[in-house]
């Protein structure tokens, strides 16, 4: 595909206004030796000796020629520098107008960052324009598609939930290609039926002509539509159909483009012609995912190796997947796609092969560089509004963006008539108003209406002018009333009451049930295709791509680590009162209950909303500016936590009670319970065959044997019962491990979870060996190496009566 | 697609399950290969156990209560239309089917069955009203570690407080209802 053309020579780029710019600044500082330094800089030709402000100019032709000059102290040589200068000054730029914006912490969450930075590079572009008395040049598409738009794909291609991405892939690619092809093609041709009414003055756009603007301003911006989206929290389906759709409209939006390109300079148009572009779809679309895959691929072999030159280790991650983009491009393939395909692969493996410090860097260095190239984008697309690059017509332009609204609107609404025949959860009008209204345009449209050579289009300036009003019509307008529609929206069906302080805890009630109740659901069952390309994945590629014994080891070491941790504290301190303890139950003052004061309602409020635990998203919502929730992962280990101390003690407290329950007691688990519950059955032993086992003498002996068990042993344990079952779960141990960052501790909480018996099983685990418990002879011991249990500290040994153990032990086998 | 697990669960039987949830036959299809892969044992039932294994509901604070409500009194085990019959309370209220069939039980997903199943989570000894201990038990759930008892104490006395009209300290499904509306 043709983003670079050749017949583009405008290379400056932005380097001349900041030259004025700098020329200006600097002309303070070099006042002294100023007019000798001055004429040093800009008349004489960059030398390899006149560095900076290094004194001694070496012998030069043009010196000598006139007279001898002198040494000179102090020089100021900007061309010399003038490059990496300027794009430093520019990057410096973007980023403290983004410290700027934050300032007032406000100010983000009603406008959008993208609208702020087109304003700051308006401002910019009219003081150069005023500086200049020229139109400032513009942002070059060869410098935008090369470099500032790849990082941003490859951020959004690698944080992409990629299961919610695949199960939603029908949807996606509907809307992406069938939705595209519509609006370009409904555009088109309106504005060919416009451009036909002669008293506009637009008759000579021929139709071809207006086809190509179709195409290319029919393409829903990738880096629009996550900036804008950042702000609203819709749920993640939403989020992943449009943001799918503005990654994969690329592929069509190419096609289109080249393809009614060459046909505006072509002279004859033959049907042939449009065979090879319905071809040149298929190959620029999965060429350029092909290419991804197969790079990526490359990439994670690559990391299997890379275990001694830790290092570098995320170089190769941005070094392969930048390498598939200008690979893509070169044979005209889709690059965005490439790189997402590229980066959808890689993140898998990589993750696993990694250490984790090269992990976190490869995130924080690929968050960095794409929101320093949005922001660059952002600004470049306000300078170069500014300038005499434009023909307004009013005619053409406000027709543009009618069209460009209601096909949008009629393309959503008729696709998902049909679309949610096929789907399980129907889209429902909400849905779709956002797809609709989300659907912004921005630097790619920018880009690519730049493109179109001047002499097929005689009014180039024309079509300038109607995609920059589209694009701050779609990045303002819609932008900043997305948020407010959409709560709107959301508000008009509920009705407004007072508001208690106790609504905030049923609907935060509701919420975690509704959440638990989809998580029992799962992901959709299980896809045929899916648990296919699991087992392949499992058979050969994993073996291939990912180093041996890396993962395992991480995972059981992390748990033995919070095992330990956790039984010192046991041991040491009786118990960790992160649980209330009992007696705040039973204080229970039978008084009146008083009414409260309106400010200590807001007191109460307030504390409860600060307080209260998030509902755990599925997927980690997608977040230019800031890595995975921190806090989420902070919660969730408290949670974790407190769930198995308040399980231990119960047990415990159990176990002080007496010990005579009714026999076959079928009692049920309710965890965090007031303390006189009988003991759950969760603590029998959890085995096939023995799980009809009832005695209370039983249950009690587990609840007896319970605090011994904290041994790091546990790890062990869990791990040969891994083994033994052969169940992994690679997906969990992925899902999980992505939220894991560099600290041990909270990592451990986590990664316990990924072991497929739950943490309760570690406390369970060590019980099912009760018989060892009983003994400390030298027959059992060598019965324990060839079973896995847990060897008890002797002084905490209680004698089981031997006929238990008798009767026990075969079911006791660890399974 | 679970065309393996389809195979396993007759068409009268999803007829069943469809008439008595309202599920439609593609949405019990597919709950029912999830179904299958949560039950590890293969006994056509799922344990307590089975549901632990599910990662995310480990670090729900309400994961407990939400698995005990799957099984009905006093069982350890249950089986796929009991697994139906539960979720069936989640599905979305349809206008039509209001006007269908009144004569008939009332649906499983009614708007009353929904909130007897919400109260049936905070209502742990089934005696039909959220005593403080209760509400507190499940505050302390969803809270974090920094809230003080006392502090917890005085939420809950002011949840009964806007919920309870007879005076009697607790909230029974009555109360429960008109608060929730």
């Amino acid at each position: 595909m043709v983003r670079s053309d050749p017949t583009q020579n405008r290379s400056n780029g932005p380097r001349l206004p900041a030259a004025a710019l700098l020329a200006l600044a600097l002309a303070a500082a070099a006042a002294a030796g100023a007019a000798e330094a001055r004429a040093t800089a800009e008349s004489r030709p960059p030398d390899a000796t006149a560095m900076g402000a290094s004194g001694g100019t070496a012998p030069s032709p043009s010196g000598s020629a006139l007279e001898e000059t002198r040494l000179h102290v102090f020089t100021l040589d900007y061309p010399h520098v003038q490059i990496p200068f300027e794009i430093t000054l520019w990057i410096l730029l973007a980023s403290l107008a983004k410290i700027g914006f934050h300032l007032y912490h406000k100010l983000p969450s009603i406008v959008p960052e993208s609208c702020l930075l087109i304003l700051v590079g308006l401002l910019l572009g009219g003081i150069i324009f005023g500086a200049q008395e020229k139109s400032p040049p513009v942002m070059n598409s060869d410098v935008f598609f090369l470099y500032l738009l790849p990082p941003i794909v490859l951020d959004a291609g690698y944080f992409m939930p990629t299961r919610l991405f695949f199960e939603n892939f029908g949807t996606i690619f509907w809307y992406a290609v069938v939705g595209t092809l519509w609006n370009a093609i409904g555009i088109g041709i309106s504005l060919f039926g416009i451009c036909q009414i002669s008293a506009f003055g637009l008759t000579d756009i021929t139709l071809l002509q207006n086809l190509l603007f179709g195409s290319l301003i029919s393409a829903v911006d990738p880096v629009a539509v996550l900036a804008v989206f950042e702000n609203i929290h819709v749920n993640e389906q939403l989020y992943i159909l449009v943001f799918g759709e503005s990654l994969l409209n690329d592929a069509i939006t190419v096609v289109l483009y080249n393809l009614f390109k060459s046909f505006c300079q072509m002279r004859t148009i033959k049907v042939v012609d449009i065979f090879a572009g319905i071809a040149n779809f298929f190959i620029v679309g999965i060429g350029g995912v092909l290419i991804g895959i197969l790079l990526g691929f490359v990439a994670a072999f690559t990391t299997r190796f890379t275990h001694k030159i830790r290092v570098i280790e995320p170089l190769f991650v941005f070094l392969y997947s930048y390498l598939s983009y200008i690979t893509a491009e070169m044979f005209h393939l889709s690059g965005i796609m490439a790189i997402t395909a590229c980066a959808m692969t890689m993140n898998k493996y990589v993750e696993e092969n990694v250490s984790q410090k090269s992990y976190t860097t490869i995130k924080y260095f690929m968050k960095m560089l794409s929101s320093v190239s949005e922001t660059l984008i952002f600004i470049f697309m306000g300078v170069s509004t500014v300038g005499k690059n434009h023909e307004w017509n009013w005619a053409f332009v406000s027709f543009t963006l009618l069209f460009c609204l209601i096909w949008r609107a009629l393309g959503v609404f008729v696709l998902t008539q049909i679309i949610n025949v096929f789907r399980t959860i129907p889209l429902t009008f909400k849905d779709q108003f956002i797809i609709a209204y989300g659907g912004l345009r921005g630097a790619i449209c920018f880009s690519l209406v730049f493109l179109l050579p001047p002499a097929v289009f005689p009014r180039k300036k024309l079509f300038i002018t109607a995609v920059i009003v589209v694009i701050f019509f779609t990045v303002f307008i819609q932008g900043i009333t997305i948020r407010p529609l959409v709560e709107f929206l959301d508000v008009k069906r509920s009705n407004k009451k007072q508001p208690a302080v106790s609504e905030e805890i049923y609907n935060r009630f509701f919420d975690h049930v509704k959440t638990g109740i989809e998580d029992v659901c799962g992901h959709w069952g299980h896809n045929f295709w899916r648990d296919k390309f699991k087992k392949f994945d499992n058979k050969y590629l994993r073996r291939l791509l990912i180093r041996e014994n890396q993962p395992k080891s991480s995972i059981v070491s992390l748990y033995k680590k919070l095992e330990i941790k956790h039984a010192i504290e046991m041991a040491e301190s009786g118990m960790i009162s992160k649980v209330p303890s009992s007696v705040s139950l039973s204080e229970y003052h039978e008084g009146k209950i008083k009414p409260l004061s309106p400010t200590e309602m807001e007191n109460m409020r307030e504390i409860l909303t600060k307080n209260l635990y998030q509902i755990r998203h599925r997927t980690m919502s997608y977040n230019r500016h800031s890595l995975a929730a921190d806090a989420n992962e902070k919660q969730a280990k408290e949670i974790l936590i407190r769930r198995r101390h308040s399980l231990r003690e119960s047990l415990r407290k159990t176990n002080s009670l007496s010990r005579e329950r009714p026999a076959a007691a079928n009692t049920k688990r309710f965890l965090s319970l007031p303390k006189n519950t009988k003991l759950p059955e969760k603590l029998r032993v959890r085995n096939k065959t023995s799980s009809k086992v009832g005695d209370s003498s039983d249950s009690e002996m587990d609840a007896a044997t319970t605090v011994l068990n904290l041994r790091p042993r546990a790890g062990k344990i869990l791990r040969d019962q891994r083994q033994k079952q052969q169940r992994p779960l690679p997906e969990f141990r992925m899902e999980w491990k992505n939220e894991v960052d560099g600290k041990q501790d909270g990592a451990g909480a986590h990664q316990e979870t990924s072991g497929q018996p739950q943490p309760s099983v570690g406390f369970r685990q060590p019980l099912l060996t009760r018989s060892r418990f009983g003994t400390l002879t030298g027959e059992d011991l060598s019965a324990d190496h060839r079973s896995t249990g847990p060897m008890p500290p002797p002084r905490l040994v209680r004698q089981a009566s031997q006929g238990e153990r008798q009767r026990n032990k075969p079911e006791n086998q660890p399974y | 697609m679970g065309s393996r697990a389809s195979t396993l669960l007759r068409d009268e039987e999803i007829e069943e399950i469809k008439k008595e949830t309202g599920f439609s036959h593609s949405q019990i299809t597919r709950l029912y290969s999830r179904f299958t892969s949560l039950d590890k044992g293969e006994n056509g039932t799922l344990s307590r156990e089975d549901f632990q294994r599910i990662p995310e509901l480990a670090i729900n604070p309400l994961g407990d209560r939400i698995i005990n409500a799957f099984f009905p009194e006093g069982e350890d085990q249950v089986n796929f239309r009991g697994f139906m019959r539960t979720l069936a309370h989640f599905r979305p209220i349809e206008d039509n089917e209001k006007s269908k069939d009144q004569n008939g039980p009332e649906p499983l997903n009614s708007r009353s069955n929904k909130l007897h199943f919400a109260f049936r989570l905070y209502d742990l000894d089934k005696d039909d009203k959220i005593s403080r201990d209760e509400l507190l038990q499940v505050l302390r759930m969803m809270v974090g570690v920094n809230i003080s008892d006392e502090q917890l104490g005085s939420i809950a006395d002011r949840t009964i407080q806007e919920a309870d009209q007879d005076g009697d300290s607790a909230i029974s499904f009555a109360e429960f209802v008109k608060l929730r509306c």
